[in-house]
Parts: structure tokens; sequence; C-alpha cells
């Protein structure tokens, strides 16, 4: 049986053979006997020929009882000639035109049947002779050629979750324990006695993770331990939800839905600005910004008016875009309308899944085999996102990073300055032309100066070649050697003799630039014996064109060298000329007359002025900071309604659909669709609009799955026909409602969950309860009824920050990149920090161990739920792993130095023992949230009981106490 | 609604599961008696009878060349650096058009092995000593032109989607044989062309990822957080403290699965801490098995203790062992587009180990249930790259060899066309590897699936098809 309904895209050869081409096998169907005379040598031809071959080669994948890929039906006339997804595969007559035979003839490489290799010459030959003549088939359809579907458009109200939002009945709309009533219906029904509320403890313990994610602190129980104020649970949910603590939390729930992370799997690319996408999530959180708005912000905030909007919240709403833009994408592909409408996919999945709970991307290749999504509807949508540009292409295309919106002020001021960068550079640009000019034939002059040996004076060992590439070279050209290091020597002898004895100065021509080597060594002869000047060759001081080696003593009558080395070097060497001068009295002996004094002072204007516009420039960019970017998609202004990609495929289109939304959720609202934009904005808005019944339902039971363990849909991101039905229909419903009605306030709606007598109920029973509970966990081991309260284990993120938070490290600080600079690729990335988990990069290629050991979430598609495994590396990473180590050294020698200071509470005992005692109920409190009981006191202090009092005995002693602490049940799993 | 009584198991009595573990023999953890999170149970049944139990794939990463070395092409020779049009796939990707190209004669000289006298180039001279037993598969071909989405495809048979790798699907479908051990090892993985995910479970529960020992380039085989730098006797002392304190708190709070769960994975944890190591460690084999895999010479030492360890972990009875021969870097080591004759380098430093773990299997009646797959994630072009002395990508043609586990011996099975470029008969799709592979474990590839997302998911997606030819009947 084959499962699968949604057959996703791949490279064209192996698509198109199994889209346009399919042969099913033949059901035997007798020949009708009333066959006509003529054409019984052509019947005889298809039986011996041509039913034989199809049976043999094809109807092992082709079978009408396996799989009829392509659409394609063949087991009659009449399937061949209704055609598949590419159309008819037999013109009859004419062979080169069939498909089929197109197919078997194995000329095109994306269109070869069968798949295992080409069929003998005389079985294609058959069949070009049966299509010749006419294609002959006897075969007269009697199976039927209509494909199952699923649930029709036109009848998908059948399915709740398509249908309307019902308001909850008058009386309990207004009840404040509205909830618990529709839950106790049918505790009532099923006879179940709920479990008593939990204690205060467990409680507050379960407040603190559910809303903020971190433990309370000693102080923090205290003081609600110690209120007496008859609402001081309502009290604290208040001030939970008022904590910068709860957008972070409530953030990186979302962030699991989103797919977010901070890089891409292949090539291990950092997105350097997905962090503003987070920070968005955590600061809208915190604000309570309504969810509705929070919607159409990720889904086209780009395309919100700005005017009269501040600039804070128009860099928001951009930002927000992020979520367009953090998907797993394949930047290598080489297919780029591949690759485009892959990444639309991606969109669409992720988007159908978070906010509609739809699988949206199954009706890619074909319609929806169960839910009312028609492939027009996909591609309804995909039309809206194909105006966007989502990367740039290139062999490996870029993601789109835009410069954030300034303010009014800020924009012309920048405009007024890349002007001003403008008309400097231009003037730049003239002055430094004409510099060069004059520097020119300044040079020339000063080349006559002194004893001039140009390169092709020069005698050279080992290869060189004459180049003309960089202007500025003494003579017609001059010499290159390659980069590298040479196995044979390599050298330029530059030498002269010199008529008189003296000092000279000793110069090297050589025409800079950045491919030349750092370490050209020159070796000087002169009377004093040789000396050596290594030179970079990489640049010149400005308005220089020959390099001083310094000044030597040189004898009359002697031959003496300048020798350039060229054998070990990083860069292309060059070697030009070399030029001695001799100085007479501290002064330079022109032998012939220079550039005249006037032009000399020019030529220093000239370059005065030319450091003073470049001063100019430089200081006007620097006014120009460099523009912080955000990660998103480009909306390009093409819009275009696309047409259907047959069986998914790119270069296989059939008929244009006009852009869309889904069509099984009425009223469309299509008519907000026009010509003048893509649409993206209209959908976002359709997303959260007041007669889609998805959205506010979907994030209702996030909501809930979030805070009660169990979704009232059990598939979050399935609210299809394969999806789980509610448990609690009208309770689903009136969550929705009263998220709509509260202007989609998700703090609201968390307080009216928390408030419920469900959510405070004990998680297991406290030990004298019997009976009814032993059955109750039998027959609803699921809690479906929520009988009792989820058994909440801590996710990854919560159990790392409690281990910071009881190790006192923790260091909270809102927002920002943790992305170390100059992280180019996320291998082997060493996540550091006292942060909250929050904000450490979500980097694809390199996890912390931690995090994949504890099923944190996949972090390449959208995820309503985490898994929650129970596996033997999670015992290694808690007992073993360096950083838990840490964790536990750190709480020890905090603990150890503490409690020195904490006054003993009662004073009959010896005060060592007591101070022992002290730091055991410190650390319970701090880990469990809860005061040790005296035969887990004892069973510490036991251990802690050591015969001398080493200090580091000791310390090794309370670290494996608290490193227990963190793996033991308590911590791990809340009550 | 779930409201049908479900067949949950009783919970066992504390005291003896929170501290019973300080007993066992290590003999008896080491063959894995006990059931718990490596499931030893098969989480389906088999859907037939198996050949195999377990699949050893050295992984050849970055590509070998066919035509140099199990793909004789005596035209390449006679016709070498005439220049022909070719369906380029990187080009045809990029413009649909075909392009021309040089061929280039293999430097590598054929000689004939075995009593099949089967043709394998002087790349494998001790690969080709075993060429009776293994079952050369010609007609491969496989989606993906650069390195990343073929190894993706390779591994999960996707590209651009996140699916679960092959080892995790065996993992999930047949269990592991030893309950100390994970089923799906990966030795010295890549971080590159896909990384984690070659070996990530994806949708399927997380304790079917595989298990990573060691990565390219570090002498160190080891699995992360097994051990940690503390006197055996001291972690003995802690665990128990733990195991203390969990009995303890589990009779204050009342006990669950989930809570019991943890309590044994803990036990598990650490049981394979002492287990794992003894597994891991290659010191007690003797100097002629250390010789056998090359472990004593330095060109094929470190591939050597690699493949010695997968023998290990297979009789250790671990169900899918990758044994990686490749690096980080985005052009892995069999990547010669420029310099064809490194692959000599990357051969030595395979051949002799391989070798030597096929003789090793064989002499200890392993081969029999043991599957053996070489290959890499395509094959290479016939003819020179940019008219250059190295070969391209080439996922239209290549080959890979199986040994052991049902498959024929001495059997060479499709062919490329003349030159080695397009498989043209025999074809073998890597969806239609994938399906056979299972096939021999046991496992249908049809049947083989995992509901995610509202629909049932298998390896082979809707494709593959069991090659029946090339199993012993």
């Amino acid at each position: 049986m084959l499962p699968s309904f949604s057959i996703p895209v791949r490279n064209i050869p192996l698509v198109l053979r199994c889209i346009a081409f399919c042969l099913l096998a033949l059901s035997l169907i007798a020949i009708r006997p009333s066959a006509r005379a003529d054409d019984s040598e052509k019947l005889q031809w298809f039986e011996k020929k041509i039913r034989p071959a199809l049976i043999e080669h094809c109807q092992d994948c082709h079978a009408v009882d396996s799989e009829a890929s392509g659409g394609l039906l063949l087991d009659s006339r009449d399937g061949w000639q209704a055609g598949g997804d590419s159309g008819a595969a037999i013109v009859p007559g004419k062979p080169a035109e069939s498909l089929l035979f197109k197919a078997m003839s194995y000329e095109n490489p994306e269109l070869q049947m069968p798949p295992d290799g080409k069929l003998p010459a005389e079985v294609i030959a058959a069949v070009r002779q049966w299509i010749s003549d006419g294609a002959f088939d006897p075969r007269r359809g009697e199976g039927s050629l209509e494909r199952k579907s699923g649930l029709p458009v036109d009848r998908a109200q059948e399915h709740w979750s398509y249908r309307p939002i019902r308001p909850l009945p008058e009386e309990l709309a207004s009840a404040s324990d509205w909830i618990d009533r529709l839950i106790e219906l049918q505790l009532r029904e099923a006879e179940y006695e709920p479990l008593e509320k939990a204690s205060e403890r467990v409680l507050v313990r379960r407040l603190y993770f559910d809303l903020t994610g971190l433990p309370p602190t000693k102080e923090q129980l205290d003081a609600y331990l110690r209120s007496t104020a008859s609402n001081r649970y309502d009290q604290l949910v208040d001030e939970l939800l008022e904590s910068p603590r709860f957008g972070e939390h409530f953030a990186r729930k979302w962030m699991d839905v989103v797919r977010y992370a901070d890089s891409i799997t292949l090539r291990g690319f950092v997105l350097p600005e997905a962090w503003r996408y987070r920070d968005y999530l955590i600061e809208a959180f915190n604000a309570d910004r309504p969810f509705d708005q929070m919607v159409i912000e990720q889904v086209a905030g780009d395309m919100l008016p700005r005017e009269g909007v501040d600039l804070v919240q128009q860099q928001r709403q951009v930002i927000a875009t992020g979520f367009l833009a953090l998907g797993n994408t394949n930047l290598e592909r080489q297919d780029k309308t591949q690759l485009d409408m892959d990444h639309i996919d991606e969109q669409l999945q992720v988007l159908g899944s978070a906010f509609l709970g739809q699988t949206i991307g199954c009706a890619r290749c074909h319609d929806h085999k169960f839910d009312p999504i028609p492939t027009a509807d996909y591609y309804a949508l995909a039309g809206i996102f194909r105006s966007a540009e989502a990367m740039d292409h290139e062999n490996v295309s870029k993601w789109i990073e835009t410069p954030l919106p300034v303010s009014e002020e800020e924009e012309s001021r920048r405009l007024v300055i890349k002007d001003q960068i403008a008309a400097a550079q231009k003037r730049l640009q003239t002055k430094t032309k004409l510099l060069a000019k004059m520097e020119q034939t300044a040079n020339q002059s000063q080349i006559a100066r002194g004893i001039v040996v140009d390169d092709i004076d020069a005698k050279l060992v080992g290869s060189w070649r004459a180049s003309q590439s960089v202007t500025g070279y003494v003579g017609k050209s001059y010499l290159v050697a390659e980069t590298g290091v040479a196995t044979e020597p390599l050298q330029a002898i530059f030498s002269t003799k010199f008529k008189k004895a003296g000092e000279y100065e000793v110069r090297v021509a050589f025409t800079p630039n950045s491919n030349r080597t750092s370490k050209a060594k020159y070796q000087v002869q002169h009377s004093d014996g040789t000396s050596e000047v290594v030179v970079d060759q990489r640049k010149l001081a400005r308005g220089e064109s020959w390099f001083s080696l310094g000044k030597f003593q040189f004898d009359k009558g002697k031959e003496n060298a300048v020798t350039l080395f060229a054998s070990n070097n990083d860069g292309a060497v060059i070697a030009d000329a070399v030029n001695w001068i001799l100085y007479e009295k501290g002064k330079a002996v022109p032998s012939r007359k220079a550039t005249s004094k006037e032009d000399l002072v020019e030529l220093e204007g000239l370059r005065q002025e030319v450091k003073s516009l470049e001063a100019e420039r430089d200081s006007l960019q620097s006014k120009l900071s460099p523009q912080q970017k955000y990660l998103t998609v480009r909306e390009t202004g093409k819009v275009r309604n696309i047409p259907v990609h047959i069986r998914g495929d790119v270069h296989n289109l059939g008929g244009t659909v006009p852009r869309g939304f889904l069509t099984a959720v009425k009223p469309s609202l299509t008519e907000s669709l026009s010509d003048e934009s893509s649409g993206r904005l209209e959908l976002a808005r359709w997303l959260v609009a007041d007669q889609n019944p998805l959205s506010a339902r979907v994030y209702a039971n996030r909501v809930w799955l979030w805070l009660m363990g169990r979704g009232l849909v059990s598939t979050p991101n399935n609210f299809g026909t394969t999806g789980q039905a509610p448990t609690h229909p009208e309770l689903l419903d009136g969550l929705a409602m009263k998220l709509k009605q509260s202007a989609w306030s998700t703090k609201a709606l968390v307080k009216s969950i928390v408030l419920s007598d469900a959510y405070q109920r004990q998680s297991s029973p406290a030990q004298r309860v019997d009976g009814g509970y032993a059955e109750m966990e039998e027959m609803d081991p699921q809690n479906s009824l929520y009988w009792r309260a989820a058994r909440r284990r801590l996710g990854v993120e919560a159990m790392r920050d409690a281990m910071l938070s009881v190790s006192g490290e923790i260091a909270h600080k809102i927002g920002g990149s943790l992305i170390k600079s100059g992280t180019k690729a996320d291998y082997n990335y060493k996540h550091e920090g006292a942060r909250r988990a929050v904000y450490q990069p979500v980097f694809r290629n390199s996890l912390p161990e931690l995090y994949e050991a504890f099923d944190f979430a996949d972090t390449s598609v959208s995820i309503g739920e985490r898994p929650r495994s129970t596996v033997a590396t999670q015992g290694l990473v808690l007992m073993n792993h360096p950083w838990v180590v840490a964790r536990a050294k750190k709480t020890a020698k905090r603990i150890m130095a503490e409690s020195r200071g904490v006054e003993s509470e009662s004073e009959d005992q010896a005060p060592s023992e007591l101070g022992d005692a002290e730091r055991i109920r410190l650390l319970y409190l701090r880990c469990f949230g809860r005061e040790p009981d005296p035969k887990e006191s004892s069973l510490l202090l036991g251990f802690l009981q050591t015969d001398g009092t080493d200090t580091q005995e000791l310390e090794k002693r309370w670290t494996q106490v608290v490193h227990s602490m963190f793996a033991s049940l308590d911590f791990r799993y809340l009550e | 609604m779930n409201r049908q009584p479900t067949t949950m198991s009783r919970r066992r009595a504390l005291g003896t599961s929170a501290c019973g573990f300080g007993a066992l023999a290590a003999s008896a953890m080491l063959t894995g008696e006990s059931l718990g999170a490596f499931e030893k149970v098969p989480t389906q049944p088999f859907h037939h009878l198996p050949k195999a139990k377990r699949i050893i794939f050295l992984f050849m990463q970055g590509g070998v060349s066919q035509v140099d070395s199990f793909d004789q092409k005596p035209l390449l020779q006679k016709r070498n650096g005439e220049a022909l049009l070719f369906d380029d796939a990187r080009q045809l990707a990029k413009t649909g058009r075909r392009t021309t190209h040089k061929l280039m004669d293999s430097p590598w000289k054929f000689r004939r092995y075995g009593e099949t006298g089967k043709p394998v180039s002087d790349l494998f001279p001790a690969t080709a000593e075993h060429v009776d037993d293994l079952c050369f598969l010609h007609g491969m071909h496989t989606e993906g032109v650069a390195h990343g989405p073929a190894t993706l495809f390779l591994h999960c048979g996707a590209s651009n989607f996140i699916r679960p790798s092959f080892g995790s699907w065996v993992f999930y479908g047949l269990g592991s044989e030893n309950a100390n051990l994970p089923g799906f090892v990966t030795i010295a993985p890549s971080v590159g062309n896909g990384g984690p995910r070659n070996y990530g479970s994806a949708f399927l529960p997380p304790q079917f990822q595989g298990t990573k020992i060691g990565s390219p380039g570090s002498k160190q085989l080891e699995i992360d957080s097994l051990t940690r730098d503390l006197p055996m006797a001291e972690q003995r002392t802690q665990v128990q403290l733990l195991q203390q304190m969990n009995a303890q708190q589990l009779r204050r709070r009342g006990g669950t699965e989930e809570l019991d769960a943890a309590i044994k994975s803990m036990e598990l944890a650490w049981r394979m801490q002492q287990v794992g190591p003894e597994v891991l460690n290659l010191s007690q084999e003797s100097p002629a098995t250390l010789h056998r895999y090359g472990i004593d010479d330095p060109t094929t030492k470190s591939y050597g203790e690699k493949c010695l360890l997968a023998r290990r972990l297979a009789e250790a009875g671990v169900r899918f062992i990758q044994v990686n021969y490749g690096d980080n870097s985005a052009n892995p080591a069999w990547d010669q587009h420029s310099n064809l004759p490194k692959h000599a380098t990357h051969a030595q430093a395979v051949d002799r180990p391989i070798a030597g773990l096929l003789a090793d299997l064989k002499e200890r009646g392993l081969l029999e249930d043991t599957i053996v797959w070489w290959g890499g994630e395509f094959g290479r072009t016939p003819y020179a790259q940019n008219n250059g002395t190295g070969r391209d990508h080439n996922p239209g043609g290549f080959t890979v060899w199986l040994a052991g586990g049902g498959f024929r011996r001495g059997y060479s099975y499709g062919s490329t066309d003349e030159f080695g470029f397009q498989s043209i008969q025999g074809k073998v799709h890597m969806h239609d590897l994938h399906a056979t592979l299972l096939h021999q474990m046991g496992l249908d590839h049809e049947r083989l699936t995992f509901r995610h997302a509202g629909r049932d998911f298998r390896l082979t997606d809707v494709y593959g098809r069991v090659i029946t030819d090339v199993i012993e009947s």
C-alpha cells in the first residue's frame, strides 16, 4: 500500500520520468470478438508484440493496483487518449509526437522509460510500428478514470476546522469559570473525579517555569509564601506576565513554530541578522502586541504603510518579515527556478502550519489527497510570493538583507552626505588624473638624476617575464617573477661602475600592487661589503615612485651590484630599475637639471589638494555609519499570476491560476487582490480576518498546549482531516473567541488558562488518594480529559537556565546578537556565556550537545510540539558533560561560601553540622523549590561526611551532591 | 479521544529499579541483555525473512571515479583526448544545453582478478583480491550535481527536504541488537555537505538518530560525553547517590511511566559508559589483526582503525555502521576536479583496510549476515574537466559494490555507456539501492513508514524498487 500523497519535487529527470510517462498494466479484458477483418492484422500485432511488451517492461511500476503515477491511466484506450498530466501519451499515426515513444527511444535524457534501461531495439521498433499504424487498441475501458481524492472544496464545511467559530453560550460567556465548566462536563460524563489542587509550593514553581522558563529564587518563593493576600496567586500571575522573562520564554516557544535558526545547514552559512527577528518576538510578547498584528507583520510587515508610523515601529514591522527568510534553503541548487519554487514551498508550508494548521505543501504536486486544498489554491498562494525575491542568485545564491529604516531626518541627512561624497569623489578623480600625469613627467626628469640601470640591462637568473600591466614603470616595461617558492634560483642583478667615489643613495623601482610580494629581498654590494634590505612591493609612499634602500659608500672604478632575490615570495616579485644618486654634504647632486622649481611647487600643491580632497571624502564617509540590516525578502513589484506546475515540476507548466487564498475558507476575500500589488499584505490580513476561523483556533490551541501540556487539538500544526479533532470543541472555540474579543491578547489568554482549576491540579495524586486514580490513569493516560495537571518536563532551555540560575551565574539582559564576531560558518561553534538560552545562536550544524540530547526542536521545519524522548544519551550528557559539571562546581562553591554567613536556626546542635544542613536546605529550595525531608537531608549529610576538613575533598563532595541534584527527577520533572 | 484502556505495564518495584545496576557483569552488557533506551525489539515486525542483520557502509565522500576503479572502459584509451558533446549534468541544470568535453583515459592499469576475472584498476589491488565475493552495481545513478544535495540524497533519499537518514530508518525498523549500544553509529562523519542531517532522525523519534564516534581529522574515536575525567570509583559513588536521591523523590511524589523511564535511562547510560569504552578500545586486538587492517602503517592507520572499530561494533550488535572516509571541506576527499592522480592517495588510505575488513568478516562468519556497502554520493565524468587533469561530478552513472548479506557473489550488474558516463543498462537509482538494502534487512521499503505532518513518510518516497537480480537465490 502506498501511503504517500505528497510527491516532493526533485531533480528534473526523475520527476519527468514519472510525470510525463506512465504505463499501466493491462487488465485482462477479453478481446471483442467483433473486431473487423481489416483490424485483425493490427489486432495480432497488438496481442503479439505490444501487450506482452507492456506487461513485461511496465507492469511492475505501472499497474492500477500499484501506482498510477504521472496521472496517466493506460488500462484502456480511453486512458491513453485522455492522457496524463502532460497530455496524451500517444498520437496515433505519429510516433515522433507520442510521449510514449519519445520516452522509450531514450533520446531526451529527461524523459526516459523504463527507468532501468533502454528496451531492446525490436520492441521499440514494434511500438513505432504500432503507433504508425494508428495505435490499434482493442481494450475498452471498464476501470473508472476517476481518481480518488479527499474532501472537496464545496464540502469543506463538513470538517470542523473550516466552520465558523461558535460563540460561547450566554451563561458561559460571562462566567469566570467557563473553562472549568466545559472541562467538567466531560469529566462528569466519564465519571472522573479530577485530582485536587496542587500545593502552593508546587504551583509557584509551575507558574514560574510555565510563564518565564525559570525557577523561582528562594527569595521569590519566600515572598509568595509569606504573602497573606487572598489573591496572591492572581498577583503572581500578573507579576510574571509583566516580567521581561515572559517575552523571552514565549518567544522561544514561537521560534519552534517558525523554524528559527541563525545559520543554514549547507556550508554552515551564518545568518548574521536573524537575531533581530528573535528580538522582535521577545519585544512583541513582552508588549503583548495583538497576535493578529504580529501575524500581519511577520507575513507582510515590509508592505505595511510607513507614513505616520514611528520609526521604532517601522523597524519592528520590517524585521518581523525575517519569518519568511529563515528556511533551511539549499542555496547551492543550480536550477534557480526550481530553487525559487522550493523556497516558496517552504514559506507556504511554514505559513500553513504556523497560522492555519494546514498542510498546504501537500497540494504542490496534486490536489490534496485528504483536505479541501486543490493544487490551484497552492499556486494561487505561490503566485503571491513569486513577486518577492528571497535570494539573489549566484552559483551559491545569497539571502536578502536590507538596511533598516531610518528617520526621515536621518534619511535626508544621508542623502545630502551621499551627494557630497559623490561631488568630492568627482573632483578627486580629476585631480588624481592630473597629478598622475605630472608625476610621470617629474619622474622621468628624476630618473635622469644619478645612475639608472633599467631592467633590460639587468642580468637575470631563472625565469622572468616582461610586463606593462601596472603603469608607472621606468623604461619600456618591468620584469615579473611569479608567486610562490621556486626551486631554482631566481635573481635580477643590476650593476654599474662608479666614476666617482662617495656616498650614494640606492633606490629601486617596482610598480606597486596588491598582488606583489611583501618580502622582496635586495642585496646591495658596496665598499663596506653587502647589505640586505627586505621591501614590501605592495605599496609605496604616496607620490613616490622609488623606494630607498639607504645610503652606502662606493669606490671609484669598481663595479657593484644590487641583486633582487625572488625565489621565496608571497606574491609577484617585480624588478624594474635601480638608481644610485650621489650625495655631497648631505645633499643630492643632480647630474642633470631636474624638474623646474615652478613645476615642483605646482606638483606639491596638487599633492596637497589631492590629500585634502581624500580627507574630505573620508570624513564624509565616516558620517555615514554602516547601516544596520535585517533579514527579509524583497518585494519586486512584478505582480503576476503563475501557472500550475504539473506534478510540482517547474519545467512542466499547466494553466495559469489567479492569485488567491484557500478556497475552503469562506468568504474567500480574494476581491481584495488587485493587479497593483502582489497580495501578500492582503494575504496577511486574510489570515487573521474575522471570517477566517483557522488562525484564532490554531493560536489559542498553541497557548493552551504550552500551558496545559496537551493541545485540545493534539496535532497543533495540523487542523486538517488527517489531524486530530478537538477533544473539547466548545472550549477551543471559546478560547479562540475570547482571544479575538481581547484584541488578540496573548497575556489575557494565558491568564485565563492559568487561573483555571484545570491548570492548578496536581499532576499525580498525593499518596493517600487511591482507587479512582489508577483507573483514570489506565483509561486516559494521555489526560485528554484534563483530570490532572500536565506532567511537565523541563525543556532543554529551562533546564540549562535553571542550572545557571542555581549556580548564580545567569546574566539577565535583553536582546542583541551573541554570535562571536568573525564567525563565517557555524561548524564546531563553541557555545559560551551565561545569557539565557533563547539568546544563544541556533546553529543548525552546531547545536549544543545538551540541545541534541534533550529534544530541542528540529530547526528546519515548523514544530508544533517537541518530541519527548527518554534516552540514555541524556543520562550521559547529564553525568559527563563538562558544561554540566562546571555548573555543579560553581553551585557547590556558591553554596559553600554563602552558607557560612547564614544564621543557624537551632542552637543546640554542633555548628558544623548545622551549616551543612542549612546549605542542603538552601540547595533544595533553589533546585526543587521545596524543603528536604529528614531522610533526604540525612542521605546528603551522610554523603558529605568526610574524615578530614580538606576543603578540596569537601568541595568535591558538594559538587557531587549538586551534580546529582541536577540529574535527579525533581530538577527535571515538575510536580 | 483516547479512552480505551492502554496496555501500560505496572511500575516495577522501586528498590530493584533504582539501585540494581551495580552487579551487572561486563560480558552480559557487551552482548546487551536487557531492554531499555535502545529498543531491542523491532519497532515494526519484519516484513519478510531477513538475509542480513546489519550494514557496514564504507562512505567514499566526494565521489570515486568509476572508470578509474571498477568500471573499465577500453574505449577511453583508444579515443583519449577526443572532444565530444556530453549531457554535462551541471551545465544541463543551469542552461539546459549539452557541452563539449575531451575524453580522458584512466592513468591506472586494469588487471583481472579472481575466478570471475573481474578487471580492477591498480587503485584497489587489495580490494581486488575479494572480487569473487563482491556484487558490483555499475548502473548506479542518483540526484544532485553538487556535493551537498547528492550527499543528502544518498543518506536521506531527499536533498531538499528534511528527512530521516537511512541508518535511522533501519534502526527504527529493526531496533538495536544490543540494548546497551545505539543501533546506528557513524564513524568520523563530515560536518559539511549536510553535516548532522546525514545521520539525523528528522521526524523519527530522536532515539533513532545516529551516534557519532569521532570526527574527521581527529585521532580519537570517541562518543561525546561517554566518559568523564573522574576515577571510576568516584563516578560509581556519584551515580549511586543520584539513584538513591531519585528513589527518595519517587517515594515522595509517586511514580509515573516517564519517571521510571528516566531512572532506567540513567542506569543504561551508566552501563553504556562501561560497555562503550570496551567496544571502542582497539588495543586488545592482536598484532596480526592490526596488520590485516593496515593499522601498523601510517598510510592506512586512520581508516584501518575505523574499519576495525566497525567490525567490533558489528559484533556487538549495532545495526547500521557508517565508516566515513572524508573531511570537513566543501570539496571533500575524493573530489579530484583538477588532479585525478590524487585518487591514488585516497585509494592507498582505504584499500588495505577495506580488504582487511572483508577478510576479517569472512573469517569470523560475519559476512553471511552483514552487508558491506562501498560507494560515494556520485561518480565522476569520463572526460576531463575544463580540459584539465581532473574529472567532474557525475550523478548519471557510477559504481557501488556490495558484499555479504545475501547479495550475489562475484557478480556485476548493469553498465554505463561505452565511455562510462551515463548508466544505460541495469540502471539502479539511489532509491532502488535503498529499497534493495532494506529488503535484505527484512524490511519492505513501501511498508517501512512513519506518520508525520498528516501523512506516512518512507525512505524511498514514492519511488524505489527492489533489484532482485543482485540477490542470491
